[in-house]
């Protein structure tokens, strides 16, 4: 179930439910080996991200992917990539944990975004995702549509984070 | 009351009276209306008191750099006062309550105006000529007066209660100003599709437009086709208009600051609205139409209310549908003002004659004055007013060869001035851009460009409607042809256009006594044309130094009308070419900003991240005082009932030494290092060697700069040959990983070997305390706790209470110890379920206070505080964690440094005091001779110092020249009132020195 924090017609901020959630470090030239064991295609370029039902996998760096997946595959996929390691060194490592998942829909969602992330984000396409900052909070964001965004926060940072995207939430209600 | 208003003129909303109250007298103006247009129709000229001299003052512009007619506005609401608003930019609504300042007892009356007639005494630098001697009077008499008198207007005294919003934008091409050229651009731009920002103070788009209905564009009187380009702006779907927003900076890389006046002008402001909106623009292109700013001349009298700036006086009349008066003179260098004179005349005012310094204008500006009776004296000079509160008449003088003739007095109730114009070039002076000296129209025009900025009109010296709208439509295309794109030449056919030329000059010259004219360069700060030369003559040679001798464009206004004079007159009395003397840097913010325009959302709540761990809660609801320790706030002790710190601490101590104590230790930055070269990585980054370190067991690790001092230090695990589970202090965990990351990416990145935090993944949980395994024990599965098979200093991967878990057997506090790592989410369960098992132990929860005792009884440095920077692993007594053996790591070749081996530099040692019950104060300075003369020797400093309640006295570390060579010696250290308090000098394990408590079994 996911709890709505605060909305009103143009955007709805919603805390998601917690998935399996991973940093993989992997060398360019060893991906193969990582998109087979995590069972999805890795993008290739910083931003670009791909899908499939519950995975997904996100470039935010020249070695870095954030990966995704379902809670219940979390052991799965530890120890898919525990085989591969004798041959292909690379560093997985679980952060489930770290992040909190805000969700952010409706057409104002990137103007919601735009009160405390510098990036120009109509340049971040369907299906990508940057690392960036919100305020003083540094976050991952993930565009699902065009008018819909995941953004990853550190646990304690997300008080800071969510309650200043409550607060332009009812600033962008009354229009001014 | 006599109404200035005329029918048929202006912009406001003449349908829509709106009532406000100036010093408590009710005014009525129109929708549109600012405070000044609205008092000017009631015949209000007198706005407010000078600065210096306190001498009346009348609105001079109509616009943003406005100098004189600042004034206190209180909005609805407690707290809601604000000093210096400028009454020409605040558009009046229904209630608005507005006050003159700097005046006592009233605006009319002022007692501060004796400065006045003292004012041969209040010349440049007076301030640091008269109140130098005697030297004591300075704190108790010179500068309280001063602090009284300094300032303008009342400092609000409330917690401002608006809300203040932030946004970031972005866009191909930001336009800046919206007068013909920048609306030129706007539909060069616009039309070519690109994303388009038009932005302007004003509240309304137009510019120039607004005060020059007259003229006619594209067989369109101007102010249809305003309506029109505006409409066709706002069908475009990729241009925005933003109206009441400054541009207050340009920064790097096009980045401008905006700042939006939100709701200012509302009288009935929605809850919860924002005020104002600080607007971080990134623009691929911006072009600066901002057009130019009338100069003033420089005469005596020429700050008397009613004199004014022409093309105020023409936009007052054209745009707010006000004369500023009935028998206005226009005093001007540049044909602009003839028009002035026009448009007043035109509108039933008696003009009385236009005074032109020139000796010749065009030909047909002097039929078209002939042809509405108005008289013209060219060459002439203006050496004089008359009248205090309102002016009453103007001095003019014919001059011949640049003297002054005989003087004839034109009575009037306005004079209108235009000194000429000075392009306005603010913006793009914080670019750095380099400016040019146009030595013909005597201007400073862009130069050298650092941006991808494009200025346009007016702002680069060009004049009338048909060169702006040229000009700025060029500029739009010369920015999509920036851009790759191809914007279609958009030109525009205009007749009636009021084309001129002018002049600037120096001081008018007169036939009285230059040295005591009142001739104003600066209004709001009360410089004069002799203050000028004065400070030249004492010797400033750049207009730098002439500025702050005499305060020139130092007001709020910064300069906008003062500056260029200045320097005309300065650059004429040092005899030099005003490019020799200058220009004064401009700087942001273009207008007076609001604090709270930067700070936007950090207030309250969210002045600052306040970061928690999954613990918090528990600890909140459990009492906790809190310390915040980096952006972290933690719990720093549970106080019981009736116990103040102090007890708190001792209670947590002792129930930690004598049964249990749990901590919450989350903060602790981790950092997951793995990879084939993990272990190689580990000996380079730390002093300590890890290739033996076998899986599954622990070691202190000591972390140095490449100067050899400590930087951090931390517990770190093997939980694979390829994989350490590095712990560093709360504060380090970034500066640690950036630094890891650093010499990886730069140094070796060879190594492979990658780091992740992990901070955040995990919340630990300490526990303390001889019976720390029997509470642990029951709740762990899949590894043997016992003391054999899990000795101090081990690390297993186990389930705690179910929940998986890294858990470590190690100790801060000397007892025995575990550290439990739980998903973060895990965290205040597992909490919850040790503590209340713990209950059979008397569990006690204990904070950073105790922890910090804890861990100084057994001499455990903690970096920051018991080093400085500037100690080395030996200095601090840590020399056996350096690997002896390696081959490098990152500070060894600077720990051989002859200063680093030298004798007598600071070394960490223990003081005990010689009365047991004192405690010394951490920071305090330490003597080995307290007879000594004065300035003593400091040998060092006390770092930590404590109650010790397992010790029942008191101890402390301190940094000691040459410490370690002065065990048992007595050293001084001062109490907080001076007197010196003897400590001897130990080691610095005050308690169990043989370690033999963490040997439970």
């Amino acid at each position: 179930m996911n709890a709505p924090a605060t909305s009103f017609d143009a955007v709805t901020v919603t805390i998601l439910p917690p998935v399996a959630r991973f940093n993989l470090r992997i060398a360019p030239s060893d991906l193969a080996a990582a998109s087979q064991a995590f069972g999805l295609s890795l993008p290739t370029k910083i931003g670009q991200g791909e899908q499939n039902a519950d995975r997904g996998a996100y470039c935010i760096g020249p070695d870095e992917w954030l990966l995704h997946a379902a809670e219940a595959d979390q052991q799965a996929i530890v120890a898919a990539f525990d085989e591969v390691r004798a041959n292909t060194p690379h560093s997985l490592v679980v952060i489930s944990d770290r992040e909190l998942t805000i969700g952010i829909t409706g057409p104002a969602a990137a103007e919601l975004l735009s009160v405390a992330c510098p990036l120009d984000l109509s340049r971040i396409p369907v299906g990508g995702a940057k690392r960036t900052v919100f305020d003083y909070a540094q976050v991952t964001l993930i565009r699902d549509g065009e008018d819909a965004f995941r953004l990853e926060v550190w646990r304690s940072y997300f008080p800071h984070v969510h309650g200043l995207l409550e607060v332009a939430t009812r600033e962008l209600a009354l229009g001014l | 009351m006599t109404t200035y208003r005329v029918n048929g003129r202006g912009r406001v909303n003449t349908g829509k009276p709106v009532t406000f109250t100036f010093d408590s007298q009710t005014y009525q103006g129109f929708e549109g209306d600012t405070v000044a247009s609205a008092l000017l129709a009631n015949g209000v000229h007198l706005m407010g008191r000078s600065f210096k001299y306190h001498r009346p003052r009348g609105v001079v512009t109509a616009s943003s750099e406005e100098p004189n007619a600042l004034i206190g506005t209180t909005r609805a609401g407690e707290g809601r006062f604000e000093p210096n608003t400028r009454a020409t930019m605040q558009e009046i609504y229904p209630g608005l309550t507005a006050e003159s300042q700097n005046k006592w007892p009233s605006l009319k009356f002022d007692l501060g105006a004796i400065n006045d007639r003292l004012y041969m005494l209040f010349s440049a630098g007076f301030y640091y000529k008269t109140f130098m001697w005697p030297r004591s009077f300075w704190d108790s008499v010179y500068e309280p007066i001063i602090r009284k008198a300094a300032g303008l207007g009342k400092a609000p005294t409330h917690v401002d209660p608006d809300i203040y919003a932030s946004r970031y934008l972005h866009c191909d091409v930001l336009i800046i100003g919206s007068g013909p050229s920048g609306i030129a651009a706007a539909l060069a731009a616009g039309r070519a599709g690109s994303k388009v920002v038009l932005v302007d103070e004003n509240s309304e788009m137009g510019g120039t437009l607004l005060s020059e209905p007259s003229v006619s564009i594209d067989g369109q009187p101007a102010w249809e086709w305003l309506e029109g380009a505006m409409a066709e702006l706002d069908r475009l779907p990729n241009v925005t208009r933003m109206t009441r927003t400054t541009a207050i900076g340009y920064y790097h890389q096009n980045m401008i600051g905006l700042v939006q006046k939100l709701t200012d002008h509302i009288a009935d402001v929605p809850d919860g609205a924002p005020r104002e909106r600080m607007w971080r623009l990134r623009a691929k292109e911006v072009v600066l139409a901002q057009g130019a700013i009338e100069r003033p001349m420089v005469f005596d009298g020429n700050d008397v209310p009613g004199v004014m700036m022409a093309g105020a006086a023409q936009t007052f009349l054209n745009r707010f549908g006000v004369l500023v008066g009935r028998e206005p003179v226009v005093l001007t260098s540049h044909d602009s003002a003839w028009y002035t004179a026009f448009d007043m005349a035109d509108a039933g005012a008696k003009v009385v004659a236009i005074v032109d310094t020139r000796n010749e204008v065009a030909q047909a500006l002097k039929d078209e004055a002939q042809k509405r009776g108005i008289k013209t004296h060219l060459g002439y000079t203006a050496t004089g007013t008359k009248g205090r509160l309102r002016v009453k008449a103007l001095r003019v003088n014919p001059v011949s060869n640049g003297k002054a003739g005989d003087a004839t007095h034109l009575s009037c109730d306005a004079v209108l001035v235009c000194g000429g114009w000075t392009p306005s070039l603010h913006l793009f002076s914080h670019t750095k851009g380099s400016l040019d000296w146009d030595p013909e129209a005597k201007v400073y025009l862009p130069g050298h460009k650092t941006e991808d900025v494009h200025i346009a009109g007016a702002g680069r010296g060009l004049w009338g409607i048909a060169a702006a709208l040229e000009d700025g439509a060029k500029a739009g295309a010369e920015a999509i042809g920036s851009l790759g794109g191809k914007a279609d030449v958009v030109a525009f056919e205009v007749t009636a256009d009021r084309t001129g030329t002018g002049i600037t000059q120096k001081e008018l010259p007169t036939d009285r006594s230059a040295g005591k004219a009142k001739a104003f360069v600066d209004f709001q700060n009360d410089v004069t044309a002799k203050d000028i030369r004065l400070a030249v003559r004492e010797g400033m040679r750049s207009i730098e130094h002439v500025k702050r001798y005499t305060t020139n464009g130092m007001a709020t206004d910064q300069g906008k009308l003062s500056n260029m004079n200045g320097l005309t007159i300065a650059s004429d009395a040092l005899g030099k070419e005003a490019p020799q003397v200058g220009l004064t840097t401009f700087r942001p913010p273009y207008t007076p900003t609001t604090f709270g325009a930067f700070a936007g959302y950090h207030k309250g709540a969210h002045f600052e991240v306040t970061r928690k761990t999954p613990i918090d809660s528990w600890a909140e609801e459990h009492g906790a005082e809190f310390e915040p320790v980096a952006l972290w706030r933690r719990a720093w002790y549970f106080p019981q009932a009736g116990e103040d710190m102090h007890k708190a601490v001792a209670r947590e101590c002792k129930s930690t030494r004598e049964s249990l104590g749990i901590f919450d230790a989350s903060t602790l930055g981790k950092i997951e290092v793995s990879g084939p070269d993990a272990t190689e990585f580990m000996n380079r980054m730390y002093t300590n060697p890890w290739t033996k370190l076998g899986v599954g067991r622990a070691r202190y690790g000591l972390l140095l700069g490449e100067d050899g001092f400590i930087r951090d230090d931390g517990v770190i695990g093997r939980m694979r040959d390829d994989l350490f589970h590095v712990t560093t202090t709360t504060g380090g965990a970034p500066r640690v990983l950036n630094m890891m990351e650093d010499y990886l990416q730069t140094e070796w990145p060879d190594l492979k070997v990658w780091l992740t935090s992990t901070t955040e993944e995990w919340a630990t949980i300490a526990l303390n305390g001889p019976n720390a395994r029997k509470l642990l024990e029951q709740f762990v599965e899949g590894a043997d706790i016992s003391a054999e098979a899990f000795p101090h200093m081990s690390v297993v991967e186990c389930t705690v209470a179910g929940f998986p878990s890294r858990l470590f057997r190690i100790s801060f506090t000397g007892e025995l110890g575990f550290e439990i790592n739980v998903p973060a989410r895990h965290g205040k369960a597992l909490w919850e379920k040790l503590w209340e098992a713990g209950q059979q132990y008397d569990i006690c929860p204990y904070g950073t206070e105790t922890m910090h005792v804890l861990r100084a009884e057994k001499g455990f440095i903690i970096v920051g505080q018991d080093t400085d920077g500037t100690v080395t692993p030996q200095d601090a007594g840590i020399g056996w964690a350096i690997g002896k053996k390696k081959p490098d790591f990152v500070g060894k070749r600077s720990l051989d440094r002859p200063d680093i081996v030298a004798p007598g530099r600071k070394q960490l040692i223990g003081l005990l005091t010689e009365d047991p019950k004192t405690v010394l104060i951490e920071g305090a300075q330490i003597v080995d001779d307290p007879k000594q003369p004065k300035p003593m020797k400091m040998i060092g400093h006390v770092t930590s110092s404590y109650w010790s309640e397992s010790l029942g006295r008191s101890i402390a570390m301190a940094v000691v020249e040459g410490g370690f060579d002065r065990m048992e010696q007595t050293l001084y250290v001062p109490d907080a009132n001076g007197t010196p308090i003897p400590a001897k000098v130990t080691g610095t394990v005050f308690y169990d020195p043989a370690g033999d408590r963490l040997k439970v079994e």
